[in-house]
């Protein structure tokens, strides 16, 4: 080896041999995990999410110790390039691996980035499967206060985030639109003052948008997230408005929101119910025909109302099947040469073929309840996620934080934030700690809580690991399978500009 | 003493040797069967586990489905087996993987190496004015 350094500066290029240090086939293994992609197939993905399809039983060769360099060059070489083995018991580029791995997990170092402020709980739809509740009435009672505002925003700017996300819920929130312009502009005056970014994002059904909120959201950069479920039929049986249809208040206020605002400032987002189930190729026409980049298809939430009523309760595998045929009508347009997107997928794919991660909080390890979201609802109570406080719409207050009347440091690591710590991690579930797709997927104390009545959970019987299993499992299937699927896939993965 | 895997009044017994499984492979393996199975772990003897499953009462499978189900658990245990070397092999190159990746520089490599030269350039006489 010091023969090879010293040799370093004679020439330009090497001979194959100087690269070869070891002339036996002895290896040491490397951190990593496999699972079967199909009879024929199998996957190794390693620590920091590279992977490899290899044919069946070579993982056990690889364990075995069988993989010989002189006679499976390649695949030898794959597995020392892609950090499965080492000729050396301590890797040459351990600290490269070691760089990957911290940018896996770089969302870390920023800590909570989205801060939900649910601005009333007042609504003027009756959805069949809302999450949270609905009051008509009660201005007072239901909205939330200045007081809880100010105390929000303050703890808002506590967060070591240089870019914080201030996001309005409900309810519908522009109900309480005097509130939201006295939240934005109160903390545009902050932001500027101490020198952060600060996203604003206002939830809306948009059913109540007018041209001079419009202009308001114009002037202050506020970005529209709305919700549209698929074709008329669809969204108007789910999102129950009464004496309107709310599917043509969304069109419309999806339209006027593009003019004034321009066209991407607006997004939308569909829920799955049972009905949509039988749709997934008209749901998809729909977002493409309205011009969106992509479609994010989401299964329902379990919380809330949606598991009280038999209208949206439907099985994981029901799930799966509408997935995949709504993700293959997504590629059909594709193949037409369209740059459409699936959302889930999309996220799934960045953190399949790319060095990074996505800061998206259902899918982290650790979680991304209290390491990427924090809520603020509008009785001053602060919650852990978003669905948290669905919960609590419940009497469930598991992953109640505290109060807005709590400090920074006892909201978000006092107690309850240090008891959930403790299983917010997929490296240390039981079931995940061996799974192959771990760096891809993520854990989420909260659905657990919700959907098994613990929250470390039992992965035998989760629709969260049934669900991101299957549709990662089924992403690198369609890639193995498809050369022009793994463009696509590939083009999705990168970011967009 | 000479133990057969089999199916038998409506459960499945897997025997396996403690020299070749280990007991975190066993129970990795069949914790994945607790969704449809009540799951049971004993020592047949002193060097042999032996592992019992039977369909939890909400779930009726007939002879040929149990089959499968002791085949999918006989190559579970392997597959688990196998995963439990790595992970056993490779804990203390993951440890510190991990204890570089968080580490704020005092678990970087020391002494610094020469920085890498892949076209023969000595970097150390590069003039940087």
């Amino acid at each position: 080896m010091t023969e090879l350094q010293q040799d370093v500066g004679s020439r330009k290029f090497k001979e194959l041999v100087f690269f070869d240090g070891s002339k036996t086939s002895s290896y040491f293994l490397l951190p990593f995990r496999f699972h079967r992609v199909t009879p024929e197939k199998e996957i190794i993905v390693n620590e920091v999410g590279d992977f490899l399809i290899i044919p069946n039983g070579t993982f056990q060769r690889i364990v075995e110790k069988k993989i010989e360099k002189e006679n499976e060059p390649d695949l030898f070489g794959d597995l020392i390039a892609n950090f499965f083995i080492s000729e050396e018991p301590i890797p040459p580029l351990i600290d490269v691996l070691a760089t990957r791995f911290r940018t896996k997990k770089i969302f870390l170092n920023y800590f909570t980035g989205l801060h939900i402020f649910v601005i009333s709980l007042r609504c003027e739809h009756t959805c069949h499967y809302c999450q949270v509740s609905r009051v008509t009435e009660n201005k007072q009672k239901y909205d939330m206060p200045i007081e809880y505002i100010d105390k929000g925003i303050e703890i808002m700017f506590r967060s070591p985030n240089p870019h914080v996300t201030m996001e309005f819920q409900g309810g519908e929130a522009l109900l309480a639109f005097e509130n939201i312009k006295y939240a934005v502009e109160k903390a545009e005056q902050i932001a500027n003052k101490i020198g952060k970014k600060i996203t604003f994002v206002i939830c809306t059904n948009l059913a109540l948008v007018t041209e001079q909120i419009l202009e308001y959201c114009k002037e202050h950069l506020i970005l529209i997230s709305t919700s549209l479920d698929g074709p008329k039929h669809v969204h108007d049986s789910n999102r129950n408005k009464p004496h309107a249809s709310s599917y043509e208040l969304a069109v419309a206020g999806i339209q006027l929101s593009r003019k004034i605002l321009g066209h991407d400032q607006v997004s939308a987002l569909m829920t799955t119910t049972k009905l949509s189930l039988d749709y997934p190729e008209e749901i998809v026409d729909e977002y493409f025909n309205f011009g969106f980049e992509g479609i994010f298809i989401r299964n329902i939430s379990p919380y809330g109302f949606a598991l009280r009523t038999e209208k949206s309760k439907y099985k994981t595998d029901h799930f799966l099947r509408f997935y995949k045929k709504a993700l293959n009508r997504v590629l059909e347009y594709n193949y037409k040469g369209h740059n459409f997107t699936e959302d889930l997928a999309r996220i799934f794919l960045t953190k399949i073929l790319t060095p990074f991660n996505v800061g998206y909080v259902d899918m982290q390890s650790p979680a991304g309840l209290i390491n990427g979201v924090i809520v603020f609802n509008y009785d001053g109570c602060v919650y852990a996620t978003d669905e948290s406080r669905m919960l609590a719409e419940q009497n469930d207050f598991t992953f109640k934080l505290g109060t807005l009347n709590n400090t920074y440091k006892e909201l978000l690591f006092g107690e309850k934030a240090q008891q959930i710590s403790l299983i917010w991690s997929n490296e240390a579930l039981s079931g995940c700690s061996e799974c192959a797709f771990q760096q891809y997927c993520g854990a989420d104390p909260v659905h657990n809580h919700a959907t098994q009545g613990d929250m470390y959970g039992y992965r035998p019987t989760s629709d969260f690991c049934q669900k991101n299993m299957e549709i990662i499992r089924h992403l690198i299937e369609l890639m193995e399978s498809d050369v022009r699927i793994k463009k696509i896939f590939e083009s999705w993965a990168k970011p967009r500009t | 003493m000479d133990f057969k895997n089999h199916v038998k009044d409506n459960e499945i017994v897997i025997f396996a040797d403690t020299v070749l499984f280990s007991k975190d492979a066993v129970f990795k393996c069949i914790y994945w069967y607790g969704d449809k199975f009540h799951t049971n772990v004993s020592f047949a003897d002193s060097n042999t586990y032996k592992i019992t499953i039977s369909p939890l009462s909400t779930y009726i499978f007939d002879n040929e489905e149990m089959e499968l189900y002791q085949q999918k658990l006989e190559r579970d245990l392997i597959d688990f087996n196998l995963r439990d070397i790595v992970t056993k092999e490779t804990l203390n190159i993951r440890d510190l993987l991990i204890a570089k990746a968080f580490s704020n520089g005092e678990f970087d490599e020391e002494p610094v190496g020469d920085v890498s030269d892949p076209v023969g350039f000595n970097v150390k006489e590069i003039n940087n004015d």
